[in-house]
């Protein structure tokens, strides 16, 4: 047994949370601790000193910390970003001011999109022009890349976007640019879009490209003042840090490629839930995480995560590969309304923190998701929190009372009309996820986590016809227990565009520069050759298609045979998900893509002790379909080999879950709750 | 019968939007061509027995608003309802017969609970050829419909389940792209059933009345919003003419008058005094402006209120029969967007006199349709296909946005790169057109200028725009937007301006062609606009002086 230490620390708003493996004794610990938004590293250091007094272990035996920041994503939702500039073809500086034309809000009248992060009078054209062969039209002409650049100066920008017309396809204009840029304006940072985003579409790369350069300049002094706050406090270890595909990367890449970051939020829950699909043998989850504000569904099929190659922040494209997530804005602090028409609309606003639900007297007075559960009796006046809070019902009450009139119903009515319809709110958005995946609700099981998924989960599994929900260890810091056993991802792409048959030969020298490429990367990580794993995919699609499959590719292997395979793979993902194949039209490929994987050493954690005997539960008064009951509330940590069976609640520290009627809950040996239909 | 509550309905409100939703995906999952996939033209909703629309996939607002009008003909004039059987599908994209233009096909079928018809769903998709004068049956030069591609009048495609080879066949023969064609029909076929199971299910969770129920409740909770709105305008009439350029053919301007009268909690739009129907395509059957008028009517007033036809209840639409608004078979009307567009803008620019701080300035009002047909070395033909946009009206909470797709369509731009990868064009700009929106308080959006060089030997450009006479108004003193106008600069040099609406113009290597679209019009007294706001268009471009 080792005594390395592998440390994730998960930053949230208002906790840092942080799990802990130590290799002496292969316990895993979780913690949490305050946040300090001001300087993030500031919490993380003293909740690693804190975890290590409380667990024991030797800060010294500290082998690597892996850190999942907000950090990009907060600067841009903020706009607290430096000022820049872009750099395009000449002709094309309207490109970011354009973008793609789609409105959102069919009906809306009063039309004022946000304007874009970089003004329009900071976007300089430069004389160049490449084809979408790749081939030259128009030379660079340098000295308008100097112009650009006095101008630049002169407009005071600290971070320059490059991005060129075709550049996907030959990016030497964009290099010879941006070394021009370099030697003009030291000090300054330098995106390229050839080396963020080597991807077709010129408003889409272009975003990505602003975004990076953008958040260069954040990334890189928050990296610096982590670096040097943890050799002051002599945890000098590796650092990394978590990135929207679900693995992690150097500090030294992550202030390079900080849009990588962007959407890293899901990556942790992601991780986990992909972990679980293994430790529970349930290869398809659906993973719900439900918090204050938001509802987020991910799913893993076949033990893999769902992963896509674009997503959005405030709006703004972003097209890099990241784990992909529905959204939607319905959380326990979710405000139910009436509307004049006399429906009963939950959210999109939501009481956040503060000031919460009404329940919380903290001066909330609309009726929330939680208040709504409180009233029903589904959560324990006394023991929310771990009993740090107490809740006030009557406050609750108070709050429905305008609703209950408006609707004619009493209080309790409105409480579970509120969860009626907070519930078709969840199982409409995970049967939508499925589906548009090729994907039925049959054939998985919903694992739930975060605070307030815990009382909807079970009927929401009705709603969808599944029959087990799994409520995992330690729910509240799940995110930070994925982070813990996430690896370094690199991802790489050349965009082709052409016939896939015949394409052999030029695949094979993508590939053998990709690879080169990575082994620069893994180098820089100091990944051992053992640790190295490369996996390759071809985006292919029908010839004339708009829309592009991921399709797997064994090794590196293009040699006629592997080429045939892989078309035949394609067209059976295409079944799957288009319900159609042509197995006699041309393949064409777009990207060939390469997931460049260094693993990270990891202690082996022990199994879990023998479970406690039970203790019984209390029980207590619950509004069950319409009627009151006395209803037995265990303990988590008392269930031992009981089984709860519904109408029951298990309640654990920082959640509570409510399993209905027809429905019996136990431990599983993993240590998951799991909830059970009854046939 | 014991009504059910405002619970139960919102649960199987969100159901019924989820089959809309379902429909929408299985096309978007199965549908082949690129107008389909890439520019999202397609729309599907679910109905009740009647033929009202009560939920839908929100994309498109000229789609949506008219679905239930040709269901509703359907069943009044062609199939009543105790016709349809359980798998019976309907097909139609006949304006004659409640269609939109003849590229839109409509498909629908019944849903049962046991024995009894308790509703429909519909797909609507725009289909990327249906024959006639022009590839992507946009002919300019057309005069009667019989030019402007196959009609398919209503016909059941499928009896019991079982799909009616013949009309796929007779359909197939005169299109230009049939296996596209096939392609996004097969997926209209497959929404339908996903529609069917998942309204069945509803059924199955919540049962038959309650399902009926909420129905009228969903439809009767959004007419009670609409009056609502309705009720709070001002008791007096208002009356606003629009005037569009031409028909592409014959003289113009074409003349579109509206007289808007509140009674009670319903309104009255009149469209008395308005030009006859002209002969070329750019006519609007009652349909087509019955739906215009309800997407501003509900943009104006009731944004917020759910999109149902309980909606259109309280508004009477009076059109003149044979006129420009109300053609008559067989007008041309495949070009109908160039009328439909500002009979919302006549709309809203009456409704601006009664509540005039609700109200933007005009936008461009023009899908600026192009088509660019090349033929390869090969013999391969191409046609590069796009649609632009312009600028927004400026409002009284601030200025029009630009370069924005509004109104009536929704679509996004295709990129650059995706074309020029595609075609044999390349582009030498891509930008905003300053000084383009109307100056006021709030000044209007900018419109955008692309312009391309063709490096095929030769090409074959046809267009179908508007507003190169009749900029997008202002507001409450603001200023109109500006014109919009299509060059092409020749390789020597020289270059010629065409007219809005052609098709069939030559092109050759090297020529280019620039498109310029109007900016909106301003919103209130230029002299009340804010020092900042000047200096600040001034600094970014937006203006040059």
């Amino acid at each position: 047994m080792t005594t390395s230490v592998r440390i994730a620390v998960d930053i949230g708003g208002t906790f840092t949370d942080i799990e802990v493996l130590d290799g002496a004794t292969g316990l895993v610990h979780q913690f949490k601790t305050p946040s300090t938004p001001r300087d993030p590293s500031v919490g993380l250091i003293e909740g690693i000193r804190q975890a290590s007094r409380k667990f024991g272990f030797d800060t010294a035996h500290i082998e690597q910390i892996l850190h999942g920041t907000t950090i990009a994503t907060n600067a841009v939702l903020e706009r607290k970003l430096p000022d820049g500039a872009v750099l395009t073809t000449a002709g094309f500086e309207d490109v970011l001011a354009i973008g793609r034309h789609g409105r959102r809000d069919v009906y809306a009248i009063t039309l004022s999109p946000p304007p874009p992060l970089i003004p329009r009078r900071h976007a300089f054209g430069v004389v160049e022009r490449v084809r979408a062969d790749g081939s030259v039209e128009t030379a660079l002409d340098e000295a308008s890349v100097r112009a650009a650049a006095a101008r630049i100066r002169e407009a005071g920008a600290s971070a320059v976007a490059v991005c060129f017309l075709h550049a996907y396809a030959n990016p030497a204009h964009e290099r010879r640019a941006g070394a021009i840029l370099a030697e003009e304006l030291p000090g300054v940072a330098i995106s390229l879009s050839s080396d963020i985003s080597l991807e077709i579409r010129e408003y889409e790369r272009l975003s990505t490209t602003v975004l990076n350069a953008l958040l260069m300049p954040v990334v890189s002094v928050y990296a610096a003042s982590l670096e040097s706050r943890l050799r002051e406090a002599d945890l000098t270890r590796q650092i990394y840090l978590v990135q929207s595909n679900g693995g992690v990367s150097g500090l030294a890449k992550a202030a390079r490629e900080p849009a990588r970051l962007l959407l890293s939020g899901p990556s942790g829950g992601a991780a986990a839930a992909r972990r679980l699909a293994a430790a529970l043998d349930e290869p398809n989850l659906i993973a719900v995480d439900m918090g204050g504000t938001s509802f987020d569904i991910s799913v893993v099929h076949q033990g893999a995560v769902a992963t896509v190659n674009e997503g959005e922040i405030d709006g703004l494209p972003v097209r890099l590969p990241m784990v992909e997530m529905r959204t939607i804005g319905a959380g326990g602090g979710s405000i139910a309304w009436v509307d004049n028409g006399g429906r009963l609309r939950i959210g999109p606003h939501s009481a956040g923190a503060l000031p919460g639900p009404a329940c919380y007297g903290r001066g909330g007075l609309e009726l929330t998701v939680t208040d709504a559960n409180l009233i029903l009796g589904r959560l324990d006046a006394k023991a929310f929190m771990g009993g740090a809070m107490t809740l006030d019902r009557d406050k609750a009450v108070a709050a429905a009372a305008p609703l209950a009139r408006a609707l004619g119903l009493s209080v309790e009515e409105v409480a579970a009309g509120v969860i009626a319809v907070i519930n078709s709110n969840l199982s409409t958005a995970i049967r939508l996820s499925l589906f548009e995946k090729g994907l039925d609700p049959d054939d998985f099981a919903l694992l739930s986590f975060g605070g307030a998924g815990g009382v909807h989960a079970c009927e929401v599994a009705d709603d969808l016809g599944v029959n087990r929900v799994i409520f995992p260890e330690h729910a509240s810091t799940l995110s930070a227990w994925g982070i813990l056993w996430s690896d370094i991802t690199h991802d790489l792409t050349t965009t082709d565009i052409g016939p896939l048959e015949g394409a052999g030969e030029k695949l094979a020298r993508h590939a053998a520069r990709m690879t080169a490429e990575a082994e620069r990367l893994f180098a820089e990580d100091g990944t051992p050759e053992a640790a190295r794993e490369l996996r390759f995919s071809l985006d292919l699609r029908y010839a004339g298609q708009a829309f592009d499959l991921p399709v797997p590719v064994d090794g590196a292997d293009f040699s006629p045979s592997a080429l045939a395979e892989i078309a035949r793979r394609f067209h059976a993902v295409h079944r799957q998900r288009f319900s159609y194949d042509e197995p006699h039209t041309a393949v064409e490929m777009v990207a060939l893509r390469l997931a460049a994987i260094g693993r990270l050493p990891k202690p082996v954690p022990s199994p879990g002790t023998s479970r406690p005997a039970g203790t019984a539960p209390m029980m207590r008064p619950v509004h069950v379909d319409g009627r009151v009951q006395d209803v037995a509330v265990f303990d988590r940590g008392g269930l031992g080999d009981q089984v709860a069976r519904g109408p029951a609640i298990v309640s654990e520290t920082y959640t509570s879950s409510y399993i209905p009627p027809g429905w019996n809950a136990a431990i599983a040996s993993s240590g998951a709750l799991i909830a059970r239909r009854l046939a | 019968m014991e009504t059910i509550g405002p619970v139960r309905v919102e649960v199987i409100r969100n159901a019924l939007v989820a089959a809309a939703e379902e429909m929408s995906l299985t096309i978007w999952r199965t549908s082949r061509s690129t107008v389909v996939r890439e520019i999202l033209d397609y729309s599907t909703a679910v109905f009740d027995s009647r033929g009202q629309n009560i939920a839908q996939s929100a994309r498109i607002p000229v789609h949506l608003n008219s679905m239930s009008a040709c269901l509703e003909t359907l069943l009044s004039a062609h199939f009543p309802l105790d016709g349809w059987q359980d798998g019976d599908i309907v097909i139609t994209n006949d304006p004659y017969s409640g269609g939109q233009h003849l590229p839109d096909i409509m498909t629908f079928r019944p849903v049962f609970a046991g024995e009894t018809r308790i509703g429909f769903v519909g797909t609507l998709c725009h289909h990327v050829d249906v024959g006639g004068g022009a590839a992507g049956s946009y002919y300019a030069g057309a005069r009667e419909i019989f030019q402007e591609g196959i009609r398919i009048p209503p016909l059941k495609l499928a009896e019991r389940g079982v799909v009616n080879e013949a009309i796929l066949k007779m359909v197939l023969a005169n299109v230009r792209q049939p296996d596209e064609t096939s392609g996004d029909l097969q997926a209209q076929i497959a929404a339908l059933g996903i529609g069917v199971g998942a309204v069945q299910r509803i059924i199955h969770r919540y049962g038959t009345p309650d399902l009926m129920q909420a129905m009228q409740a969903i439809l009767e909770g959004s007419e009670r919003m609409m009056r609502a709105a309705i009720a709070s305008l001002p008791d007096r009439t208002a009356h606003f003419v629009e005037l569009v350029d031409d028909d592409g053919q014959t003289e113009g301007p074409i003349r579109l008058s509206v007289r808007i009268e509140r009674q009670g909690d319903g309104i009255v739009i009149d469209f008395d005094g308005s030009s006859p129907q002209v002969q070329g395509p750019v006519n609007n059957t009652r349909a087509m402006t019955c739906s215009a008028v309800y997407y501003a009517v509900l943009a104006a007033l009731g944004a917020e209120i759910p999109a149902n036809s309980g909606c259109y209840r309280p508004i009477t639409v009076r059109v003149p029969p044979g006129s420009v608004v109300d053609a008559q078979f067989p007008a041309p009307v495949t070009g109908r967007m160039v009328v439909n567009h500002r009979i919302a803008t006549a709309v809203f620019g009456a409704l601006a006199q009664l509540i005039p701080a609700r109200i933007p300035a005009a936008y461009y009002a023009i899908s600026y349709v192009y088509a660019l047909a090349t033929v390869e070395a090969t013999g391969r033909r191409r046609v590069y296909f796009d649609i632009e946009v312009g600028g927004w009206g400026g409002h009284a909470g601030g200025d029009g946005a630009s370069a924005l797709s509004c109104g009536l369509h929704n679509n996004t731009n295709a990129p650059i790169e995706m074309v020029e990868a595609r075609y044999p064009v390349t582009f030498t700009h891509y930008g905003l057109i300053p000084d383009s929106g109307g100056d006021g308080q709030h000044r209007g959006g900018l419109g955008l200028s692309r312009a391309f060089r063709l490096d095929a030997d030769n090409g074959s450009l046809s267009t179908n725009f508007e507003r190169f006479r009749h900029p997008p108004y202002g507001l409450a003193g603001g200023k109109p937007g500006s014109l919009s106008r299509t060059t092409i600069t020749r390789a020597d040099g020289t270059s010629i301006s065409l007219a809005s609406k052609v098709s069939g113009i030559a092109m050759q290597r090297g020529d280019v062609l620039t498109i310029e679209t109007s900016g909106g019009g301003g919103w209130g007294d230029p002299a009340e606009r804010a020092e900042e706001a000047r200096s600040r268009d001034l600094a970014e471009g937006y203006v040059t002086r």
